[in-house]
């Protein structure tokens, strides 16, 4: 396992042009060895192309590429020791399930007894002891996904094994569960985990760090707690949880108050150092609590509808023609008349020119 | 909707099956019970006396099946392989990769009989500038005239004419293979051989079986270049079943008999090439 590093990397798929249009910009970023990591980011916002620079698919058109503080950006594919799970399994279809682990091992002209030994480790590793004679293609999805991911892992100099949305044809209860043994392989393997998903569920479920991109941009890079609580920009907001944040128009007031409306509202934003007066104040669905009568911190709205989720009820206000959407217990009952949003100072966030002060 | 209806909308589907497909085959069938001949033509009935002289007294019928089978599995072979060979040569990007394609594709575009005359021309053993060369070192191989040479020049004419065929179906096939499977061969190491045994020719297996299946079928219907280059010659050397069916049939007249021959090489190949297609799955179709 190594550490990977990003330098300066950017990549335009029209390097020649007179106005390159860059699929990435330029960045830098560093990957700790061992660590689980969540590319996120909706469809075209660059991921997979830095998934490819990463795995040699790619060379970057602008910046290196280290690993271990070795360069190799130039270096093909295969000298780069890298492992990918592709969105598809892969499979090589005439082998067996252990002729398949084996592959990059005989490839690499390992002896007969490592190579045995190395296949027998990662199937039991992967539950797929019991399968190793059976012929790969005769597997289920999930099965041969596994396969694929195998082929990365019997090899000991793998820096990385990168997952280019890996779950895409696996059945809903079946992710769960592989979500759960991909977590089991990197505490096991300590081996450093990429995974790109545009699902918002599964990079919170996997990774411990999520990047999350947006039109070739890494707009912030956290924990999923972090990610959750203090988005750094309105997009993170919006592209994070379920609902997405919600966001008002306010006006600076002074330090730390803002103004929606007629109402004044109070954070924990220090704003001393924000010029504009033009703000947008952020909370989430989950902390908004609602009230029958007003008060510090509360917001007159009118109720358009109450949806029962099951687990939650959510609740669609409106607040000077902005609907807002609320996470209320199921037991909670919801008046139609008289009703105020109250929005705790704490789990405010104030954003100027969507990003957060 | 009732149930008759759905006839009434099958009936002028089912019309022309029966007019194209069904009726000339009844048709040679009861043919094939008759002596209709230039002597006495009508359609009498002998009864199974055709099948039986078939079988018992017609090993020239039996040997010229040997020969289609061997022209046409060697001719099959070759251009499956040398097909995939030029496929796989203008199937990356290369320079001037149009223009091969288009190259390969003229011999198929050619009109056969034409070209099977010219070819004979070329291996003419007193005139053609073949042996012209050949003189050179004192050889004048008969080039239409032996026993063994006539098939080899039957098997080149052949695989000259139709390897463009499967050149293209290859082609088309290996265009539409996912790029991810190359990308895992090349991150597991996999060299440009094992990329070939394990990653190209697994999935271009069931293409590969359609093309071969294709150019069997046509390739036992072999008859103009034999036709044209040797006329079955020299004596039956390159004689093949439709060509003897051709001269029982259409020299001989003996319509009934080779009504007769033609439903035994029409069931023949029907048991030939669904075993040929089932080896041919087990063969190539490893693990699926």
């Amino acid at each position: 396992m190594a550490k990977i590093t990003l330098q300066n990397i950017a990549h335009s798929y029209n390097p020649g042009a007179a106005e390159k249009i860059y699929a990435l910009n330029s960045f830098d970023m560093t990957w700790v060895d061992g660590g689980r990591y969540a590319i996120l980011g909706p469809s075209g916002c660059g991921k997979s192309t830095m998934l490819n620079i990463m795995s040699g698919i790619v060379t970057p058109s602008e910046g290196k590429l280290l690993f271990d503080g070795v360069d190799v950006t130039n270096v093909s594919t295969s000298e780069r020791n890298i492992a990918q799970v592709f969105q598809f399994p892969v499979i090589y279809g005439t082998m067996t399930v252990e002729q398949n682990l084996a592959f990059p091992l005989v490839c690499r002209n390992y002896d007969k007894p490592v190579i045995a030994a190395k296949v027998q480790e990662v199937a039991e590793a992967l539950s797929l002891e019991k399968l190793l004679k059976k012929s790969a293609s005769k597997l289920t999805a999930d099965q041969k996904q596994l396969i694929s991911l195998g082929r990365g892992l019997v090899r000991d100099d793998v820096s990385a094994v990168l997952m280019d949305e890996p779950l895409t044809v696996i059945d809903p209860d079946l992710k769960f569960r592989l979500r759960r043994q991909l977590k089991e392989i990197n505490h096991k393997y300590s081996s450093t985990l990429i995974y790109v998903t545009h699902d918002q569920n599964e990079a919170m479920t996997f990774a411990e760090n999520i990047i999350v991109m947006d039109e070739g941009n890494i707009v912030q890079v956290g924990t999923p707690a972090e990610l959750f609580e203090r988005p750094k920009t309105t997009f993170v907001g919006y592209f994070i949880g379920a609902p997405a944040m919600n966001f008002i128009d306010c006006e600076a007031y002074e330090n730390k108050t803002v103004r929606l409306g007629d109402v004044m509202i109070t954070t924990d934003t220090d704003m001393s150092s924000v010029k504009s007066k033009r703000l947008k104040l952020g909370i989430r669905a989950e902390y908004i609590k609602i009230a029958d009568k007003m008060g510090t911190n509360r917001i007159p709205v009118s109720i358009q509808r109450v949806e029962d989720l099951g687990s939650h009820k959510l609740v669609t206000a409106v607040f000077n023609g902005l609907n807002l959407k609320v996470k209320a217990d199921r037991d909670k009952l919801i008046l139609s008349e008289d009703v105020y949003l109250e929005l705790p100072p704490e789990n405010c966030c104030l954003y100027v020119d969507d990003t957060l002060i | 909707m009732n149930f008759k209806h759905k006839y009434m909308f099958l009936l002028p589907g089912l019309l022309v099956l029966l007019a194209i497909l069904i009726f000339p085959i009844g048709f040679t069938v009861r043919l094939s019970l008759s002596s209709w001949d230039s002597f006495y033509p009508g359609l009498d009935f002998i009864g199974l006396e055709n099948y039986i002289r078939l079988f018992t007294d017609d090993s020239r019928f039996w040997e010229a099946f040997g020969r289609l089978s061997l022209l046409s599995l060697t001719t099959v072979f070759l251009q499956y392989i040398i097909g995939f060979s030029l496929a796989l040569l203008v199937w990356k990007e290369i320079r001037f990769q149009r223009l091969f394609r288009v190259l390969f594709l003229i011999p198929m575009m050619t009109t056969p009989v034409i070209m099977t005359v010219v070819w004979r021309t070329f291996f003419n053993e007193s005139l053609g500038p073949v042996n012209d060369f050949f003189n050179l070192f004192g050889m004048q191989p008969l080039w239409l005239s032996s026993e063994i040479l006539s098939k080899f020049t039957v098997v080149l004419v052949e695989v000259w004419q139709w390897t463009p065929f499967m050149f293209l179906l290859l082609l088309a096939g290996l265009l539409s293979l996912p790029k991810e499977p190359y990308l895992a061969a090349s991150i597991d190491g996999a060299g440009p051989v094992r990329t070939f045994v394990y990653v190209t020719f697994p999935l271009m297996a069931p293409i590969s079986i359609g093309a071969i299946i294709i150019r069997l079928i046509e390739a036992s219907k072999i008859m103009d270049t034999v036709y044209v280059l040797t006329s079955g010659g020299p004596g039956t050397s390159t004689e093949t079943s439709s060509f003897y069916i051709f001269i029982k049939g259409l020299r001989e007249f003996q319509f009934g008999y080779s009504a007769a021959l033609s439903i035994t090489y029409l069931v023949v190949m029907i048991i030939s090439f669904t075993v040929i297609a089932k080896i041919l799955v087990k063969m190539m179709v490893r693990g699926e």
